[in-house]
């Protein structure tokens, strides 16, 4: 199975987790390589945050991650909508995809 | 000088006068405005100029012309018009976004406008919130928002809160109104507001702003009412929906901590304005930011609207069957406090923390400043330098010598014995390794005559470094530069010994908790509101003063010390409770009832 190319964008604040960089293209070996024990055909979101903390987080993970998901207060976007429209963790990342990542803000 | 003092009460004279001759001519046009909008309307008597835009009867000469330009919008008109003339809408926060989003509220003719800040201005404000200006400093932003609104259009009515809404007051401060601005700047208020105008079933017009970067969005809309919506049953998610747990507070940034450039809480408070005045004129939710949040960044000035969930039919604030049915203690809830004020005492005790990690790790750090007495003065602004490696030793004695090996150790080596003491070590590790290093015998007594005597000098310190699992004897000198430490810290861990440190037991909580577990209770009358609460069932105690009192008699029965009041009252509050066993929903709803009542006459 060849490389999987997406975007992964973080914003809000999330990026200071990511060496400040807002937008990023990111090359996903296949995953039965990377994950050999998830049995898996192709990338999930579940999948995807795995190899995000092992390869783009720089410094605490718990401002980023919550057992296997996203801390409360980050909204997860595939291609501009709400993950849960997309079944969340299960979501299968297909080619160019574009995953973002928005902290909430709470100032005023 | 004299001529500046005089000048300054001059002005101040004269700007109390403008303000009673601004106070006075504002009553005066408002009751005239109320007049005028409150007589009948007579349909007969609309007519159409040749523009196109309607006119009508009820809408006085003034609006018409003031407030031509908008209504020159076909979205607007005349009709828009009379609704905006009649609308309330409460705005929460008169910070970056509450003092944009106010101004065109009152530029629009927004009716009444509610204006809440429990905070005063300071000076860091101004540079966003445009309300305030430089002589409003220490004047409360409620109401020093309220009198530029006030400039700005006199016809409307403008009313500040100088409060901190809380659970206690909120409903009853947003009964009044038909809409919400969120223009907050703290999650607890952030879901009071959800949850108020959920209960109320008025939308929320959620800001927010921090850095460079903002979020806008529309909760708990819905599209009852609105003749121009297709579905009367569509109803968009609330804050609950798509973010039904609060953040950790770690992770939440302020502006006063992170930062913010003006024109950002600029940019979305206006659009909130922008989104409520298209919601008082009845825009359907297609148009409204309703199930979408806006997303901009003013780093590469771009906008995003991303589209959210719809709402959640089992969410614990907005679905038919809801959890949640009164406000709660959501400072608690969110493990936050509303205000910021309270928050900078963590965030100095998170910078104590901090400075000293980096002390700890030799980083250069601010230390406290050290009264003449030679306490601490709480201040933490002097600074201190990293550590450092010092010059070796160059004494001719200590090469010419066999006692002492300064002269073997090479640079490199101290270099790594520097890195390891001060990287590899934590804080008691390094107290053993230098006590390792440095032996304490008596001195030596070199007079025949004073042999086997005990020096007034006391001690001697004999100083080693280890090098390649070798202890070599050293000069104090080349010690204390290789390792750079100061000899006061060394005679300071020579002369303690490491205690473990007990963490303070909450022994009086426990007794607290005891009492409780001890006390007859029963079950909730009410299975929806009063999950996992357990209700006191003692004969004569209805309220927490009386249960305190009943158990400072038990502790002087048991000969303990009782609790103060305050841990006794959070402790109940922890173990969740509660006194009266009433069902809170339906108090809510005769509550909620009472005030619809209230109001309406
Ligand atoms: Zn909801
Ligand atoms: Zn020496
Ligand atoms: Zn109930």
């Amino acid at each position: 199975m060849p490389a999987l190319k997406i975007n992964v964008h973080f914003g809000g604040g999330a990026e200071l987790l990511f060496d400040k960089i807002k937008k990023r293209e990111v090359e996903l070996p296949a995953v039965d390589k990377y994950l050999p024990e998830c049995e898996k055909k192709g990338w999930t979101i579940r999948e995807l945050l795995v190899w995000i903390k092992e390869n783009l987080l720089r410094e605490r993970p718990e401002l980023f991650l919550q057992g296997e998901s996203v801390r409360p207060g980050i909204l997860v976007l595939i291609n501009d909508t709400d993950w849960e429209l997309y079944g969340e963790l299960d979501y299968e990342l297909q080619p160019s995809d574009t995953i973002t990542f928005i902290s909430t803000l709470h100032g005023g | 000088m004299d001529r500046v003092s005089v000048l300054e009460q001059e002005i101040a004279d004269l700007r109390k006068v403008l303000h009673e001759k601004e106070t006075e001519l504002y009553q005066i046009k408002n009751g005239w405005v109320m007049r005028q909008l409150t007589t009948p309307v007579e349909p007969e008597r609309q007519n159409y100029n040749n523009s196109g835009v309607q006119y009508s009867g009820n809408l006085p000469k003034w609006a018409i012309e003031r407030y031509s330009r908008q209504i020159l919008l076909p979205d607007i008109g005349v009709a828009g018009q009379e609704k905006l003339c009649k609308a309330r809408v409460l705005v929460v926060g008169a910070g970056g976004l509450g003092c944009p989003a106010s101004v065109y509220l009152a530029g629009a003719g927004v009716g009444e406008i509610g204006i809440v800040d429990y905070d005063t201005v300071d000076v860091t404000n101004i540079h966003r919130q445009i309300l305030h200006y430089e002589r409003d400093e220490h004047v409360s932003k409620a109401e020093s928002a309220a009198q530029t609104l006030r400039s700005i259009n006199s016809r409307i009515k403008v009313t500040p809160y100088s409060i901190q809404l809380d659970s206690t007051n909120a409903m009853q401060v947003a009964a009044n109104y038909d809409i919400i601005l969120d223009c907050s700047d703290n999650v607890p208020t952030r879901y009071l507001l959800n949850d108020l105008s959920v209960m109320l079933k008025i939308p929320l017009i959620s800001g927010s702003a921090l850095q460079m970067e903002g979020q806008l969005t529309i909760y708990g809309y819905r599209a009852n009412n609105n003749p121009k919506e297709m579905n009367g049953n569509y109803t968009g998610p609330c804050y609950r929906c798509v973010f039904p747990t609060p953040p950790p507070p770690e992770a939440v940034g302020s502006c006063s901590t992170n930062g913010v450039a003006g024109p950002i809480p600029g940019v979305i408070g206006a659009l909130q304005a922008l989104e409520a005045i298209k919601y008082i004129v009845g825009h359907s939710h297609s148009g409204l930011l309703v199930e979408r949040m806006l997303l901009f960044d003013g780093d590469d000035t771009t906008f995003r609207t991303v589209k959210l969930r719809p709402r959640n039919s089992e969410c614990a604030a907005c679905s038919d069957t809801p959890s949640i049915c009164q406000l709660l203690d959501y400072e608690t809830v969110c493990k936050t406090q509303a205000k910021e004020k309270k928050k900078e005492d963590t965030l100095k005790s998170e910078r104590r923390k901090l400075e000293k990690d980096k002390r700890m790790s030799g980083q250069s750090y601010y230390g406290f400043r050290v009264k003449a007495d030679g306490t601490k003065k709480w201040v933490q602004d002097v600074p201190k330098s990293e550590r450092r490696l010092g010059p070796r030793c160059k004494s001719e004695l200590c090469a010419k010598g066999t006692s002492r090996k300064c002269s073997m150790i090479t640079e490199t080596d101290r270099m790594d014995m520097f890195r390891h003491f001060w990287n590899d070590l934590d804080w008691r590790e390094k107290k053993a390794h230098v006590r390792s290093l440095v032996d304490t015998v008596p001195a030596k007594r070199r007079r025949l005559k004073h042999k086997g005597d005990v020096s007034r000098k006391g001690d001697s310190k004999r100083y080693h470094l280890r090098s390649g699992g070798e202890r070599m004897p050293v000069c104090r000198v080349m010690f204390l530069n290789t390792l750079g430490i100061k000899e006061a810290m060394v005679r300071s861990w020579l002369s303690s010994s490491d205690r473990p440190k007990t963490p303070k037991k909450a022994l009086k909580a426990l007794n607290v908790n005891t009492f409780i577990d001890r006390i007859p209770k029963m079950a909730p009358n009410c299975k929806i509101c009063s999950k996992n609460k357990e209700y006191i069932a003692i004969d004569n105690v209805t309220n927490l003063h009386q249960l305190y009192n009943l158990y400072v008699r038990e502790c002087a029965v048991q000969g303990s010390v009782p609790a103060s009041r305050k841990t006794f009252s959070k402790v109940i509050t922890t173990r969740n409770v509660k006194m009266k066993n009433v069902c809170e929903c339906i108090t809510q709803n005769v509550w909620e009832n009472q005030m619809h009542v209230g109001y309406s006459v």
